[in-house]
């Protein structure tokens, strides 16, 4: 799962970087309003974490941005700015979720992972197809009731097509979800990570359509 | 406790009292003159009636109850006394015609003596009674204004009181607020005695609050700044918490000591920023030299500039003296050559100027960092500001007190392009200086 974190100040940037990496998470990191606003519209990404006081731009003009370009796009704000009306005007502007610094980084996974299940439609934390079980908040894997050990890129792909039963990601779009900027992309890292997955979980279990891309059935067509 | 409604009751009833006293002696004096030449007429119709009619009557009623105690002595002209209208000795014995004044038998008397054919009457009457009818006329005059004393006394009380009444709404206006409430005083119509008293209030009042806004406004401002280096502290802790291996671990204590060094820094620069307070007037101005100055600020600082590879550089003359305030000075520089080195990237330069200008001396700190485009100079020397150039942890401090020492110092603060790329700063003092030839 791929981020964008917008945040002005270097050693916050750095930490939440950091953090969010050890959570497994593709983190791009931008420290101006404007950067925010170009990489938004020009690349895939599942969720923003925007500061609003960034610079050149506040946050809630890249959020603006963000909204009038009709991305469905989850955005989390954070921001030393805790006034009610602050709070408001954030929310209003289409954010998913506010926090306010300083922050816990436990409260803000958890804040990113109900931000995610919210944008995909989903009230159950655990998401379930077939007979797998993912459960996004403490990346374990259950495939028949028992645990399955994913690699980070490999829990990431299935994460990513288990958030959307059915929907088919190409290469490209699953490659935009495992490597940030400057990650060297190995030419077939996907395939190589599609068949660990199925081979941990299943031949059946991802599904290729040849020359498109990947997609996860939805329970009721396998069965 | 001195009070002015004490103070003015007494007073004017002091001062009716001394206009009753006045009233009074006039009353007692008038009458006295007024019965002066009535009682002396009164005693020579008696002594010319007694000629006239040749009888010895009893003139005057001498039943012994007069009450004008008038007393009748009757001579023949040999001196025997031939009548005399008490009992007793006659009262005295020799005889000046006309009105005398004479002493006796213990008492003064008014004496009118009249000669007549073979005779000499004389008419006598005691000057006491005179006074005692006089001071009863003046007391009786006097008497309604003192009845009136008590109920005089109250209108003063209520009088003054009344006239005192808006000072007293005031006062209350004032003990009924909190300590906030800082809204200008005496908004109903006061007596205009009172007004330049509102009115110095309200101009202290209105400082008050000006200065209370820019510390209320500073500390909200800062707690705001603090959030960022306690955001950093709480993150670089929980990665400290988290980290398994021994890089990892050694990585996040490093992080956390840079942010421990930040927190400490911005600390710093919002004491120094509190205590040059545009609103504080307590530079000390002396005479001291900027050139010495100058080069002791880059000598503390000069480390600094050498591990990251930045070339600092001073061109002064060999003493520049100004009157400012050192302490204060010192900071300047030190936070111009501190923001010059923060923006500058290493193996850049960075070089302070002294310059003998016509009207005064200018201070400049030229450096090759992103210079005037990474700033909106109308914001530069907002406190807080940062520019765009966040790789520095800068407190955003470093201007906003820059400028407010020049305010105090009266002296020009502008910024430019440098020749050298980045930002040129120049604090130009404007008075008269003492240049001796370059040193160096």
């Amino acid at each position: 799962m791929r981020i964008l974190l917008a945040e002005d100040d270097p050693m916050i940037g750095t930490a939440i970087r950091t953090a969010l990496r050890q959570d497994g998470y593709v983190v791009d990191w931008v420290q101006d309003g404007g950067a925010a606003g170009r990489a938004v519209v020009i690349e895939h990404f599942d969720l923003v974490l925007l500061d609003l006081g960034l610079p050149d731009r506040d946050g809630l003009h890249v959020l603006q941005t963000i909204r009038r370009a009709k991305l469905r796009l989850p955005v989390i704000i954070i921001t030393a700015r805790d006034g009610i009306g602050a709070r408001i005007a954030g929310l209003d502007a289409g954010a998913d979720d506010y926090v306010i610094k300083p922050f816990d980084l436990n409260e803000l996974a958890a804040r990113i992972r109900s931000t995610m299940r919210r944008s995909a439609g989903l009230a159950d934390p655990e998401i379930v197809l077939q007979d797998v079980r993912i459960n996004p908040a403490t990346r374990t894997v259950l495939r028949a009731g028992l645990p399955v050990a994913l690699s980070t890129r490999e829990y990431a792909i299935v994460d990513a097509l288990m958030l959307r039963p059915g929907t088919i990601l190409s290469r490209a779009q699953l490659e935009e979800r495992l490597y940030g900027w400057g990650d060297e992309v190995e030419s077939n890292a996907v395939e190589v990570h599609i068949h660990g997955i199925r081979r941990k979980l299943g031949t059946d279990f991802i599904r290729n359509v040849r020359g498109v891309g990947y997609f996860i059935a939805q329970s009721e067509q396998t069965a | 406790m001195s009070s002015i409604r004490g103070r003015l009751s007494a007073l004017l009833l002091l001062a009716a009292a001394l206009t009753a006293l006045v009233l009074g002696v006039v009353t007692y004096r008038h009458t006295l003159a007024e019965n002066e030449a009535l009682f002396d007429y009164q005693l020579r119709q008696i002594a010319l009636s007694l000629r006239d009619q040749g009888v010895v009557s009893n003139p005057a009623g001498a039943d012994g109850n007069d009450p004008l105690e008038v007393v009748v002595q009757i001579w023949t002209a040999s001196g025997a006394m031939l009548y005399l209208s008490r009992s007793g000795d006659p009262l005295f014995t020799q005889a000046v015609l006309g009105f005398t004044d004479v002493d006796a038998g213990r008492r003064r008397w008014r004496v009118f003596s009249l000669a007549a054919r073979d005779r000499v009457i004389q008419v006598a009457q005691p000057l006491a009674l005179r006074r005692d009818l006089a001071a009863a006329a003046a007391l009786s005059s006097l008497l309604p204004l003192l009845a009136f004393a008590p109920v005089m006394a109250l209108l003063i009380w209520w009088l003054v009181g009344s006239s005192l009444a808006p000072l007293r709404r005031l006062a209350q206006e004032l003990a009924q607020r909190d300590a906030a409430s800082l809204a200008r005083v005496g908004g109903t119509a006061l007596p205009q005695e009172i007004l330049p008293l509102t009115q110095a209030l309200n101009d202290l009042l209105e400082r008050l609050q000006k200065a209370f806004a820019h510390q209320r406004g500073f500390v909200a401002d800062a707690a705001h700044e603090l959030r960022s280096p306690l955001t950093a502290l709480k993150l670089q802790l929980q990665l400290l918490e988290r980290a398994t291996d021994a890089a990892s671990r050694q990585e996040a204590w490093q992080q956390m000591h840079q942010g421990v060094d930040r927190a400490t820094h911005l600390i710093a620069q919002l004491l120094t920023a509190a205590q040059t307070d545009p609103h504080d007037t307590t530079a000390q101005l002396a005479p001291l030299d900027l050139s010495e100055l100058v080069r002791s600020e880059i000598a503390a600082i000069y480390a600094l500039a050498h591990t990251r590879e930045i070339t600092l550089t001073l061109d002064a003359p060999a003493t520049a003296t100004l009157t400012g305030d050192a302490a204060r000075l010192q900071i300047l520089v030190r936070n111009l050559i501190d923001n010059a080195l923060r923006y500058t990237s290493a193996k850049g330069q960075v070089q302070v100027a002294i310059v003998q200008r016509p009207n005064g001396i200018s201070l400049i700190v030229d450096d090759s960092g992103p210079g005037l485009a990474a700033f909106d100079a109308q914001r530069a020397f907002d406190r807080f500001y940062r520019g765009r150039s966040n790789d520095q942890s800068g407190s955003g401090l470093g201007l906003s007190i820059v400028k407010n020492i020049a305010d105090q110092h009266s002296a020009e603060l502008i910024l430019q392009a440098a020749p050298l790329g980045g930002l040129r700063v120049v604090v130009h003092f404007t008075q008269a200086i003492h240049i001796e030839s370059s040193g160096n």
